[in-house]
């Protein structure tokens, strides 16, 4: 088990998916990212630096992971794309779906301004102070 | 730590203690103090293997058996007897009903520790295969038998499933107009499961082109109707899949397809290979996905390859993948061969780390004959 997921805000989460991500982890991935969902996390930054390999299996649990979150207006976001990833991203056009980021802290900011974002929270101020 | 789990069933709370500590030590272990108990601990999760007394108050050891062989869930978990009862009728009633050890007190530790290892091996050992026995039929069944002749082209197709590999499919079939559909995926995942949804996937796939062709022979349709299935279909609600379907018609020397986030097709020519670029997104990821049917021509001497994620993501020597380059290149020293593809794993493994392929591997190969 490589990943790590850190709570950034109540509604986002940070997961550093660290050296793979993979037919090895990538049960332990999906019940700990569902864990947080079920906490109420809506949107997950998943942080590829460093990643060498993310397997088809892994790439399932992200679509899992995606697919549950879609209905119920979270998103999963990548951050740090390393190149074995980015191969893999390429190939199956799910750049199409997941957006991409240089940083951890680029891919917050746009979720943290994105007006989604906003509507999630529900209570959150709308314009800004 | 072991993952196996032993279930101990003893009345004697100083030696369930005991059990508990030293089993403990190497399994993930429950205790219950009767049968009774034994039995809702099962209910909740069944454990690789029981270890119980005989005599124990509200249900005791035999009744305990008896009720778990009837159960088809819990029929067949390892189960050894460890008891007072010495003399041989009960140790002949006991060794009677099927179990696997029957250990009289006061036992070594040491012994009941071997053969609680020796047990849960041989039973995961005969899992392993069932499994692989499983997984190759399943293999077997998602391959074709024949492949298509057609006067100026040759169609080959080669494929090694692993016990332990994906999800690889090729299928193809003959339409009323001459031309051939071809369907190449790999669902997602690893070992039974993603060949279990392979299986059940190429049969939807089967039935969907069969009942639409009557009114579209288009893969980008086709492959509209499969991404709107697997995203409704409660059972196939997890999986993911690529897939390439390609309509070959061979008297305009014609391919049109649809590719869906699979490994993209490779044009092998004298002047050497290009990628056949143009793909969507993998299939049950999104109900809006647009797919789009893209055509172009093999010219003389030139061949198709279809192939799964076995051939590119294969480690060449220096550590790399192959990528779509190196599998490129491969088929390109294959194209003169009279066994191209044959030739092209050759020439792969030559450059491989490994003296094996490490996953599934499927190559279709399409070649039209020279002018």
């Amino acid at each position: 088990m490589s990943f790590t997921i850190q709570k950034a805000t109540p509604t986002t989460a940070v997961v550093r998916v660290g050296k793979a991500l993979d037919f090895r982890n990538a049960a332990d991935f999906k019940a700990s990212c569902q864990e947080h969902t079920r906490a109420g996390t809506r949107y997950f930054v998943l942080d590829f630096s460093g990643t060498g390999i993310l397997d088809s299996t892994g790439l399932g649990v992200i679509f899992s992971l995606y697919r549950q979150l879609t209905p119920i207006g979270g998103q999963v976001v990548f951050a740090s794309v390393s190149r074995p990833v980015q191969v893999v991203v390429q190939l199956t056009r799910t750049y199409k779906v997941f957006r991409q980021f240089p940083t951890v802290e680029a891919a917050y900011d746009a979720l943290e301004r994105s007006p989604a974002a906003g509507r999630a929270t529900g209570a959150a101020p709308t314009g800004t102070a | 730590m072991n993952e196996h789990s032993v279930l101990i069933v003893e009345d004697n709370p100083t030696l369930r203690r005991l059990l508990e500590y030293r089993i403990g030590k190497h399994y993930d272990v429950r205790a219950a103090e009767h049968g009774e108990e034994a039995l809702e601990f099962v209910e909740t999760r069944a454990p690789d293997l029981i270890i119980s007394d005989i005599m124990m108050p509200k249900m005791d050891g035999f009744a305990l058996l008896k009720a778990l062989r009837r159960n088809e869930r819990t029929a067949t978990i390892p189960f050894i007897f460890l008891t007072a009862k010495s003399d041989e009728a009960s140790r002949a009633k006991g060794l009677s009903t099927g179990i696997d050890d029957y250990i009289t007190k006061p036992f070594d530790i040491d012994y009941v520790l071997a053969r609680v290892e020796q047990i849960i091996q041989r039973s995961q050992v005969y899992q392993t295969k069932l499994n692989a026995r499983i997984g190759r039929d399943f293999s077997d069944r998602l391959m074709p038998k024949t492949m298509p002749r057609e006067e100026g082209y040759r169609a080959l197709f080669f494929s090694q499933p692993k016990e332990d590999g994906g999800g690889d499919l090729f299928d193809w079939v003959q339409l009323t107009d001459g031309s051939y559909l071809f369907t190449i995926g790999d669902i997602m995942g690893k070992g039974l499961q993603a060949k279990f949804y392979a299986f059940s996937f190429l049969s939807y796939i089967r039935s969907t082109i069969h009942a639409m062709l009557g009114s579209t022979v288009s893969p980008a349709t086709l492959m509209r109707r499969v991404n709107a299935m697997l995203i409704q279909d409660q059972v196939l609600e997890e999986t993911f899949a690529s897939l390439l379907l390609l309509r070959w018609e061979p008297a305009r020397d014609r391919v049109t397809y649809c590719n869906a986030g699979h490994c993209r097709p490779i044009l092998v020519g004298l002047q050497g290979a290009g990628i056949i670029d143009y793909s969507d997104l993998i299939l049950g990821l999104d109900p809006q996905t647009e797919f789009t049917d893209k055509a172009f021509t093999i010219p003389p001497g030139s061949a198709l390859l279809c192939y799964t994620d076995g051939l590119n993501e294969q480690v060449t020597k220096s550590g790399q993948q192959f990528g779509e380059a190196g599998v490129a290149l491969s088929a390109s020293e294959a194209l003169q061969a009279p066994q191209p593809i044959k030739m092209l794993l050759e020439s792969m493994l030559e450059r491989s780390a490994d003296a094996h392929f490490a996953d599934d591997i499927l190559a279709f190969w399409l070649q039209r004959d020279a002018d």
